[in-house]
């Protein structure tokens, strides 16, 4: 049930047709997680608590660093060297402190996803490397709940969203690993890919609107464009898969 | 009526420029074979020391992901091949 001050304070997104008062109540009681308080990371959590999210587990193990700050609007100067996750706590707090803010600075591997997401009802993807996108995307698989992919380099961005089960999944279309680099970023590309990803994830709880799956968008920023592939369900896709089925 | 190869931004540095280049081939991979002899320096770009497709090269056919075995899917005349650059940053 909706206070009279959150009907207030969401009362532009709450005349959405779409949303209404039923959907804002969605976005209260639900906990997504996000991996990765970073470029991606900043614009997901900073749109998914101004949406009145009630619960977001912000994972990540970095502190932050000077050259974070054209990107990572989450943190400022005076922040250096602090832990991300504790600078975006306080941050989130500011901007809206209804919004539980679970943070938690470990690195994300194998043998802790299971009970870093448990109890969350969605897995963001804010990660700057694809191996840990892998390990994000199995476990999403595993426990069947939905994955919102994104990933940034220089102008160029992408996302899809995987709901497991029904749709081709990250493995489905990645074939290879990336060297790892010091990507080239501007922070204007992370925030349009995260804002498309926090709103798949608002229309995901909503249960609105038609969702990116099966469908990879690809923003070019030089160019200005948006652009889609249809992506199909890899049946020997090691995640989602008849492989994953015999193993 | 041939197939074309939309190149990503990336590659075009080694095409002069241009953006598509109109290539000859029954499958996606004789079609990067076309296109590397019009464009040899394309070659380390698009394919690995071994011979297989880069990772970092997504290969896109008629609007649809290539992906898995890229190189034997059939083309036809008409068709358009898109490369992609993988990104892996957050």
């Amino acid at each position: 049930m909706l206070t009279a001050n959150e009907r207030h304070r969401y009362d532009r997104q709450i005349i959405i047709n779409e949303i209404g008062e039923e959907g804002q109540e969605k976005l209260k009681q639900a906990k997504v997680f996000v991996a990765g308080a970073g470029g991606l990371g900043s614009p997901i959590c900073l749109y998914l608590a101004a949406a009145g999210v009630g619960t977001i587990r912000l994972i990540d193990k970095d502190t932050v660093d000077l050259s974070n700050l054209n990107r990572q609007i989450l943190h400022g100067t005076a922040d250096i060297g602090h832990l991300k996750v504790d600078s975006a706590k306080d941050k989130l707090a500011l901007l809206n402190d209804a919004v539980k803010i679970e943070a938690i600075s470990v690195t994300i591997s194998e043998d802790n996803i299971n009970s870093l997401i448990k109890g969350c009802d969605l897995i963001v993807d804010a990660m700057d490397n694809l191996p840990t996108r892998y390990i994000l995307n199995k476990a999403a698989i595993e426990k069947g709940i939905p994955f919102f992919h994104g990933a940034v380099r220089g102008l160029e961005g992408r996302a899809m969203t995987i709901i497991p089960g029904k749709t081709p999944c990250l493995k489905c279309m990645y074939h290879g690993d990336v060297p790892k680099e010091k990507f080239p970023v501007i922070g204007v590309t992370p925030a349009v890919i995260g804002s498309i990803q926090a709103t798949e994830v608002i229309k995901y709880l909503v249960g609105m609107g038609d969702l990116l799956t099966g469908r990879l968008l690809i923003y070019d920023g030089m160019s200005m464009e948006f652009r889609e592939f249809k992506v199909s369900k890899n049946p020997q896709c090691e995640h989602c898969g008849e492989k994953r089925k015999r193993s | 009526m041939a197939i074309q190869i939309n190149l990503h931004k990336t590659h075009r540095r080694y095409t002069g420029g241009k953006g598509s280049v109109d290539v000859e081939g029954k499958t996606v991979g004789e079609c990067l074979k076309d296109l590397i002899r019009k464009y040899p320096p394309l070659g380390k770009e698009v394919f690995d020391k071994n011979g297989k497709l880069s990772g970092i090269v997504e290969v896109y056919l008629n609007g649809a992901t290539a992906y898995p075995d890229e190189l034997a899917k059939p083309v036809k005349d008409g068709d358009k091949i898109q490369l992609v650059y993988f990104l892996a940053g957050g």
